[in-house]
């Protein structure tokens, strides 16, 4: 009896000697490392994610008759982006994605971010590399799910995201054949939606140095919870 | 101590935020895009093979004979670009000399000269040079774009530029058609690039009509001939002495246009 009468009074004295600091090692510093863990691994809402391309990793863009400057240079699907995201078993019904491009120049060279990199200078011309903004890209699939269908964008730096699936926040499933489809599919099984062609065209002018240049399209498929 | 402890934890709280926000599945591809901006200049001429001027009546020596719109020149460039035109011949009379093909008559007179100047060619362009508003451009007269003087006034103005034979370009006292010595800048010293398809035809900075003309006088001194800068008379008088005149023959000689990227 007398041991359980004095269990209650250890206890109350325990948390009566506790402080302020104590309270937030003991409680909050545990809690917290805990819970930034547990948000780490909970981001995860699709199985997978995958960019396949089907053909055509390079474009070859070689301006050497007055016309080609005037008129310009267009490539009809080069370029084909396949994607194909699976979902979680069970179904995670916030499996989404979002599909984006920009554009990387080697800035590791000291190319600034609104110009092609340089790879040779022809002549002694007093001219400046080329822009980025010549560039146009289009982007297409057979069921316009892109906001962007069919209409050539351009970049003025490499900084520039251009979303060709936006991420809006809702879900709309594959076979919807309508703006933004970002649930789980393939391009396997939903060819109209998760296939992408890709169009480039460029008409340079006349205020660029000649010579040879190079940039990196680079496509990005990321879910979002 | 324990406030370190705060600290951490509250950074471990962030860490695990932001790791929540990068940790989701992605994938990248890339495709490659090489461009080659060659660069091309396109000098398009239309002309007769020859231009003769054939002086065989007493006012053709006085008034001269001018050759209206014998030569059009249209320009494509994918560079900014100057124009220039030259006086050149085989040489064998000089190099500065038009050649003498034929002699006429056996009189070889003590001032009869057979050296006429390649600058007595007189050449009028139909656009202003809009490409020499630079500073540094020092030429009294910067392109052919004055129209004939009378053929009594004699100042250089349309004298074409020669260079002892040889190609070289003006310097910033010398002609040019378009475009000018240096490399400042378009406006100052160079044409912006262009061609005369897109950028207006006719009344364009791409597109120059040549007229010629060639006064002998009388006597046939070429009065009209001047070094390239303008300043320096080369008629036949001036260099070899009063009393000379031009031996008859057939002579000949060629311009040479030449278009080069702004240099």
């Amino acid at each position: 009896m007398a041991i359980v009468d004095g269990l209650p009074a250890r206890f109350f004295l325990f948390l009566q000697l506790m402080n302020y600091n104590q309270i937030i090692e003991l409680f909050f510093i545990p809690l917290a490392i805990t819970f930034g863990i547990s948000v780490g691994h909970s981001q995860i809402v699709c199985a997978d994610v995958e960019i396949l391309p089907a053909s055509g990793e390079r474009a070859d863009f070689v301006f050497d008759s007055f016309s080609k400057y005037i008129s310009g240079i267009a490539f009809h699907g080069i370029a084909k982006v396949n994607v194909k995201v699976d979902d979680q078993v069970p179904a995670n019904p916030d499996c989404k994605w979002m599909l984006s491009m920009s554009v990387e120049n080697n800035p590791a060279s000291g190319t600034p971010d609104d110009e092609w990199e340089q790879l040779l200078s022809y002549g002694a011309g007093n001219f400046s590399p080329a822009k980025i903004e010549i560039l146009d890209v289009r982007v297409s699939n057979i069921c316009h799910t892109s906001p962007v269908d069919g209409v050539y964008q351009n970049f003025t730096q490499t900084s520039d995201i251009i979303e060709v699936i936006e991420n809006t926040g809702i879900r709309i499933d594959a076979g919807s054949c309508i703006t933004n489809v970002n649930g789980p599919g393939s391009y396997l099984a939903n060819y109209d939606e998760f296939h992408f062609q890709i169009d480039f065209r460029i008409i340079p002018g006349f205020n660029y140095d000649p010579g040879m240049y190079q940039l990196q399209l680079v496509f990005s498929l990321v879910e979002v919870p | 101590m324990k406030s370190k402890l705060f600290i951490l934890g509250v950074i471990a709280l962030v860490m695990g935020l932001h790791n929540g926000l990068f940790a989701q599945l992605q994938d990248e591809k890339s495709v490659t895009i090489t461009m080659d901006l060659q660069p091309i200049l396109q000098l398009d001429m239309e002309t007769t093979d020859q231009i003769e001027f054939v002086f065989d009546d007493i006012k053709d020596y006085y008034a001269g004979i001018t050759k209206y719109g014998a030569t059009i020149l249209k320009v494509s460039s994918t560079v900014s670009w100057d124009l220039y035109a030259v006086g050149r011949s085989n040489g064998t009379t000089g190099a500065e000399f038009w050649d003498q093909v034929i002699d006429y008559g056996a009189g070889n007179g003590t001032n009869s000269i057979n050296e006429l100047p390649l600058s007595a060619v007189e050449l009028h362009q139909s656009q202003p040079n809009n490409g020499a508003g630079g500073a540094g451009i020092t030429a009294t007269y910067i392109d052919y774009s004055t129209p004939f003087p009378a053929s009594t006034v004699h100042n250089g103005a349309n004298s074409l530029y020669v260079n002892n034979g040889t190609l070289t370009p003006p310097t910033v006292d010398d002609k040019y058609l378009a475009g000018h010595s240096g490399t400042t800048g378009v406006g100052d010293d160079a044409m912006e690039g262009g061609s005369y398809l897109i950028e207006g035809g006719y009344t364009s900075d791409y597109y120059y009509v040549i007229d010629y003309r060639l006064l002998p006088g009388l006597p046939a001194i070429f009065p009209n001939a001047f070094d390239a800068d303008a300043a320096t008379a080369e008629d036949l008088v001036t260099v070899n002495g009063a009393g000379s005149y031009a031996e008859p023959g057939v002579y000949t000689m060629y311009v040479q246009y030449v278009l080069v990227e702004d240099q």
